[in-house]
């Protein structure tokens, strides 16, 4: 609590640093008096956030952050309109981008169906996923297999089935530089089923 | 005792910070611990399997100033069946939270880690459902929470063939008389009658019960209002089970 002997704009702002995921209240002292001794790169971190606040809004189509909507993925000329990626996280769309695989379109949950959390499908962009399926051959389903992952997976493949699209998972297994000896036996099982000819 | 084992369930995991994750274990010495994980949200973490939600795991714990750390998670049973099945995801997800808001911080309830354990491995083959509550009237029993099911709780009238209504201020199911303007769930008389056997079914014979929709909806909601009443807690998920049944 030292930051209740400092001035109030102060102190607001180690408490708002000290709101933010990870930071504890000693890092957000430390981050507080940093941005006060360098007021360029204060002022830099002011105008970003205030630009992103002000720019920064969701894909009313997919639900990934952007800052023209309908987002660049959406409109994009290139895409292969036929695939429709589901993943749980706007970080996740970057992560699969990087691999140069996939140019299909994307889907953002903003979140897996978490029981005990109290996230059910309410709380997920799920409506809009059901709504433009038109024209989609296959969905694939990249949530985190995790046990809510899998479960949000299960509970979209009895959805979307009926609706006459093909559902995939993307497949589970080893990673690259794993151990065998430190898998799991779920992980074990599932890379024996998905295992291919060399 | 800075490093110490522990025979144990993963009832709860919720992600933290930027790779790590807070588990809930209820273990068989210890009662329920929590502990951070480390970095088994990357791929190559060695603890990555067995601290997955509801995996049965060697734990070796390191003592923390406020949480615990574990240090090795060695997976016994992964319990795939409950991945691979969104209705039995369900249930075991409220038979861990139930277990989670019933118990108190490293208070060792062996009896409770072994009934939860044999539950886990009895929902590859039992209706989830009636797993689910099959295991709330027991762990009822054990922290002496069971209602009174025979007879009405205060004019002791036997309930057999008429509805009935679970009270908490009661403490047990009323008779239609009885319930007068306490909040209630009412129970038909076919879900009296299986509840009832629910409560006293050897366990090897859970398989032969069966139930139909309404008897379902009845019997979870009413011991889910039940146990929040008791417990002074949401059972978050209960309450989406039955959101999802609708669908």
């Amino acid at each position: 609590m030292d930051f209740m002997y400092y001035p109030q704009p102060l102190s607001d702002l180690i408490i708002a640093f000290s709101r933010l995921p990870g930071i504890g209240p000693k890092t957000a002292s430390r981050l507080a008096f940093y941005l006060l001794r360098h007021s360029e790169e204060a002022q830099q971190l002011s105008d970003a956030i205030a630009t992103a606040l002000r720019d920064i809004k969701q894909c009313t189509v997919c639900g990934n952050y952007t800052d023209t909507d309908p987002c660049k993925i959406c409109t994009g000329e290139r895409r292969d309109k036929s695939l429709l990626c589901v993943v749980e996280q706007p970080r996740d769309v970057v992560v699969l981008e990087k691999t140069g695989e996939y140019r299909g379109l994307y889907h953002v949950l903003q979140g897996v169906l978490s029981p005990m959390e109290g996230i059910g499908p309410d709380q997920l962009n799920l409506s809009s996923l059901f709504n433009r399926l038109e024209g989609v051959k296959e969905v694939v389903l990249a949530v985190n297999p995790s046990v809510e992952g899998e479960a949000t997976a299960l509970y979209l493949a009895k959805l979307l089935k009926p609706m006459g699209v093909k559902v995939t998972r993307l497949a589970h297994g080893l990673p690259v530089g794993g151990d065998l000896e430190y898998a799991d036996e779920v992980t074990i099982a599932r890379a024996l089923e998905g295992r291919r000819e060399l | 005792m800075a490093v110490y084992k522990a025979d144990a369930i993963v009832i709860r995991s919720r992600e933290y910070g930027e790779s790590d994750r807070l588990v809930t274990l209820f273990s068989r010495e210890h009662g329920k611990l929590e502990a951070i994980a480390k970095g088994v949200r990357k791929p190559k973490s060695t603890q990555r399997g067995g601290t997955q939600l509801f995996t049965y795991a060697d734990f070796l714990l390191y003592k923390g100033k406020s949480l615990d750390i574990v240090t090795q998670a060695q997976p016994k049973e992964s319990f795939s069946h409950l991945w691979e099945d969104f209705d039995r995801t369900i249930a075991a997800s409220g038979m861990a939270e139930l277990l989670d808001i019933s118990t108190t911080r490293e208070q060792p309830e062996p009896e409770l880690f072994t009934l939860t354990l044999s539950f886990f491995f009895m929902l590859k083959h039992l209706d989830p459902y009636i797993a689910q509550a099959a295991y709330a009237l027991k762990l009822m029993d054990f922290e002496g929470y069971l209602p009174v099911m025979d007879s009405c709780f205060q004019c002791a009238k036997d309930l057999e063939g008429e509805y009935a209504f679970l009270s908490t201020e009661a403490g047990g199911f009323l008779c239609s008389v009885c319930k007068n303007n306490q909040i209630v769930k009412p129970f038909s008389p076919g879900s009296m009658a299986f509840i009832r056997q629910l409560g006293k079914v050897d366990f090897k014979k859970l398989d032969r019960l069966r139930w139909n929709k309404k008897m379902r909806e009845e019997i979870l909601e009413g011991l889910g209002f039940f146990c929040e009443e008791k417990f002074e807690r949401k059972l978050q998920a209960w309450r989406q089970g039955r959101e999802l049944w609708k669908d």
